[in-house]
């Protein structure tokens, strides 16, 4: 296109956040913007740093348990379960199978919670305002269950290391199993009133498009890799826990751009709940909590322990010096390497798909900034 | 802008045969009709709203036991003072140090005189009632903790006495 | 009451101020401009007790979609709500930010409800309101466009004069999307004129009743196009859910009124609402018959309860849009303009040619 050369235009530098209705938190992204077309994006972070990794260094291994919950606050249980596997195989502990049931039954509740946030989140990021509640209807029912089981309803410190606070309260199973069964019911109905709508579909197809290649360079993960038609699941590459004992798909997609991602994500909704559904089946009877000592004092060396959270792959690395405290704990955050690829999506993007590539690579403020 | 940009962002592919027109027409209003109807039935749903803070207060939402709510010291009934022994265990499990515990008493009459739990710091993690040795300490279904100036957040000996009159036990999930 | 007593009563109170005049040699005019007055200060008054009630109609509405339960403590049904809001956000500080054009801040919202009331003149209320609250224009509909139209102006102002770059985005992009929809909107509304043959709303709505409920032109299968384009148009001329983009919370954290606080943002609050219910007197008046009853001429619910009831299903098919539908993308919203809503607006006009020539 020409123009004519006494006219000049201008690009405007604008701020888009850390206060800002949709940045999920306290993200600041520096837009350069070209009418409404992004130019340039830079993401800049730590508005929520909270020195997550420094407070281990100060905390026994046990102390530091209700930490763990504290950085991505979507994903507790998931979080807990991280951390909870790297000090049990770094002190060479070995828990119960009903107990390791659980766990995966708790990991799998908050990986559908967690989701649920992302699909209501999404929708106010493009303007849609009724899923946001629906979603939260049904997480509530989750978080119910979760507040009866561990006490509390958002940083539940479920987990203990060698077992778990408590065993299942006695109406649990038939209270998850009832919600179970019309929950699948109610994502159709939400992808009827979003998925499938075609303001929202024309809207995120062929935006944030996000190629294997680039996935790779970056290291994202998660749904947002399998978004791009790489089926990488730490449950599958890894098989922690008694993921090999469960049947279920990775959901993948070859499209790359946020609609995909946003499919991945509905999908991973019913394979979680398909491996519900296997646990609550094959929980086993017996103890929950093995013989632990009170004094906790692992062994000199480091592990490096993998799980699959909402967000991706979500790793803790702890050293210990053979004290009570661990020598360095660190946290392979997914949002922080998934946020690193955004400057990348926003390139040529329209300011409204700012929000809602955004809001499609899922992130949580703490779990970047830690 | 590039051209290669502007074909990755604005997205599908553009197919403009009248045809296709027509099928995006179509689609589309038979996309939006099914999420107004998905809108009007939620319309007709229960609402889940509970409008706390009720006036009558037996109509507000009750925890179950296991709750993890304000904190109670168990009393011993039988022999009339509290089960703590003042062994501080509590004081230094604690991960934000928010307990102070001062002992009075020497050997079996070891008591506490002084137990102060600043509400304000604690992250409900519950250690400091697991690694007491006597299951002096609870966590209770108590959730109304709001107050007006920040001080009153510090649980004093004579507070958390009274809240524990109900327990007998400390509070477990069942 | 029955509106004729009203009418009655003002009548003799008109010929009462006239003989005054007359005795003192005081010019008639007078009695006129009274009356006009008192009629443009009525419907005024009704257009701010009208927007308190829509929002807090709105909130409701949405409450119950969304499984809630809206406002619940002021009033019974929480009715009282929103003009408890009004009284607190009269005692807000106004702000205006450094660097703003205090004029250019100012007149915004100013002309933003003002061209809106003006709109409010040519609407016939009732079968005999001629009581100075309703002017019959000749061209009524062509004034009506014109007015609402210079609305956006307003935007534009205050997007411009609040010196912060996303109202500025704001009201770029309401210019451009009020600018594709007037388009369309005329397009169908010259459908209504074709058929009708005046541009008169009061002789627009006399022409419907004349032939009972199936003489609205909303059940003349020739005219269900433009009903359609009239509806979402005037959804996209109130700048709301799913073409609320120069608002778009989400992403301009609030448009053209970020940078409003106190009264100037509640005129802005009051005249979006008021505007989705001026859609409805629209659309109430051209396709669903007016003040006209339903049940025929022997109805004794006065004709004004049935324009509000009218132009209430409006503002509730407006909410469950806004309640259902994301966002349309900016190239999106511009893109449905150009390329379906304008042709379709010509397709009905063909239509409409069609039917008017042959039936």
């Amino acid at each position: 296109m020409e123009t004519r050369s006494d006219l000049r235009t201008e690009e405007l530098l604008i701020n888009m956040g850390p206060q800002h209705p949709s940045t999920h938190g306290v993200l600041r992204l520096v837009l350069t913007i070209d009418g409404e077309r992004v130019v340039q994006a830079v993401p800049h972070i730590g508005y929520l740093h909270s020195s997550m990794e420094k407070i281990a260094e100060a905390k026994t291994y046990r102390q530091y348990m209700p930490f763990a919950d504290r950085y991505d606050y979507l994903n507790a249980m998931g979080n807990e379960l991280a951390y909870v596997r790297a000090v049990e195989k770094l002190c060479g502990i070995e828990v119960t199978p009903r107990c390791e049931y659980i766990r995966v039954i708790m990991a799998e509740m908050n990986r559908i919670a967690s989701h649920l946030v992302y699909f209501g989140t999404l929708g106010l990021d493009t303007g849609s305002w009724s899923p946001f509640l629906y979603c939260f209807r049904e997480r509530e029912a989750i978080i119910q269950l979760f507040e009866d089981t561990s006490g509390q309803r958002l940083l539940y410190h479920y987990f203990r290391i060698g077992g778990l606070r408590n065993d299942l309260p006695s109406h649990f199973c038939d209270k998850l199993a009832e919600f179970l069964d019309y929950f699948p019911a109610r994502i159709n109905e939400y992808n009827d009133l979003l998925t499938n709508n075609i303001i929202f579909q024309r809207r995120m197809q062929g935006i944030g498009y996000l190629s294997p290649e680039l996935c790779r360079r970056y290291s994202v993960t998660g749904p947002n890799i399998r978004g791009a038609g790489i089926p990488y699941d730490i449950r599958r590459v890894v098989g922690y826990s008694v993921y090999p004992e469960l049947e279920f798909d990775i959901p993948t997609r070859p499209e790359g751009d946020a609609y995909a991602r946003h499919l991945v994500r509905v999908e991973e909704m019913r394979q979680s709940v398909r491996i519900l559904k296997q646990c609550l089946e094959k929980l086993p009877e017996g103890e929950i909590n093995v013989k632990v000592p009170r004094r906790l004092k692992p062994v000199v060396g480091e592990v490096y322990e993998r799980v699959e959270s909402p967000r991706g792959e979500l790793a803790c690395y702890l050293i210990s010096d053979g004290s009570e405290k661990p020598w360095r704990l660190h946290w392979r955050a997914p949002s922080f390497y998934n946020l690193q690829v955004l400057p990348e999506l926003l390139k040529g993007a329209y300011v409204a798909d700012t929000v809602a590539i955004l809001g499609s690579i899922d992130i949580v403020l703490p779990d970047v900034d830690r | 802008m590039d051209a290669g940009l502007d074909m990755r962002t604005t997205g599908t592919k553009s197919d403009d045969s009248i045809l296709s027109i027509l099928r995006l027409i179509v689609q589309g209003i038979v996309s939006i009709a099914k999420s107004h109807w998905v809108t009007l039935v939620n319309f007709w749903r229960p609402t889940v709203c509970e409008r706390y803070p009720h006036k009558d207060k037996s109509l507000d939402y009750k925890p179950g036991p296991g709750y993890k709510g304000d904190f109670a010291l168990i009393t011993d009934k039988e022999k009339g003072r509290l089960r703590c022994i003042a062994c501080q265990s509590c004081e230094r499990a604690c991960p934000n140090h928010c307990i102070r515990v001062v002992p009075a008493g020497k050997g079996k009459d070891r008591y506490p005189a002084e137990f102060y739990i600043d509400v304000g710091l604690c992250m409900n993690c519950e250690i400091c009632v697991e690694v007491c040795p006597v299951d002096a300490l609870t966590m209770t279904p108590d959730y109304e903790c709001s107050v007006h100036d920040p001080r009153d957040l510090i649980r004093n000996i004579k507070q958390l006495t009274e809240r524990g009159m109900e327990f007998d036990e400390v509070s477990r999930v069942r | 009451m029955d509106s004729s007593l009203i009418f009655t009563i003002g009548n003799a109170l008109r010929t009462w101020l006239e003989g005054l005049c007359r005795a003192h040699g005081v010019p008639t005019l007078v009695v006129d401009i009274l009356a006009w007055g008192t009629g443009a200060v009525l419907v005024v008054v009704l257009g701010l007790l009208v927007a308190l009630f829509v929002i807090w109609l709105e909130r409701k509405v949405a409450g119950y979609i969304q499984t809630r339960l809206g406002p619940t403590r002021v009033g019974p049904v929480g009715i009282f709500q929103t003009a408890m809001d009004a009284l607190k956000i009269l005692q807000k500080e106004d702000i205006i930010p450094r660097g703003a054009d205090y004029w250019l801040h100012l007149a915004g919202p100013v002309l933003y409800f003002t061209a809106l009331v003006l709109g409010f003149a040519v609407i016939p209320w009732d079968v005999k309101a001629t009581l100075a609250a309703t002017v019959d224009l000749n061209v009524g509909l062509i004034y009506v466009i014109g007015v609402t139209s210079v609305g956006v102006l307003g935007v534009v102002m205050s997007g411009w004069g609040s010196n912060n770059k996303w109202s500025l985005l704001g009201a770029m992009r309401a210019a451009a999307q009020i600018i594709s929809y007037d388009v369309p909107l005329l397009l169908a509304l010259i459908c209504v004129v074709m058929v009708a043959g005046t541009l008169s709303l009061t002789r627009i709505v006399e022409l419907q009743g004349s032939a009972g409920i199936l003489g609205w032109y909303v059940f003349k299968p020739y005219l269900w196009l433009p009903f359609i384009i009239f509806v979402i148009c005037g959804t996209a001329e109130v700048n709301r859910t799913p073409f609320d983009i120069p608002e778009a919370e989400s992403e301009l954290v609030a448009g053209f009124h970020t940078e409003y606080s106190g009264m100037k943002f509640a005129l802005f609050f009051l005249t979006e609402f008021d505007h989705m219910w001026f859609v409805g007197l629209l659309g109430a008046t051209l396709f669903l018959g007016g003040w006209y009853s339903p049940l025929g001429a022997a109805d004794p619910i006065p004709g004004f309860v049935w324009l509000m009831i009218k132009s209430f299903i409006f503002v509730l098919v407006l909410q469950w849009f806004r309640w259902t539908l994301p966002r349309l993308r900016v190239d999106q919203l511009m893109g449905l303009a150009w390329k379906f809503l304008i042709p379709a607006g010509f397709v009905a006009l063909a239509i409409v040619c069609v039917a008017v020539l042959f039936i």
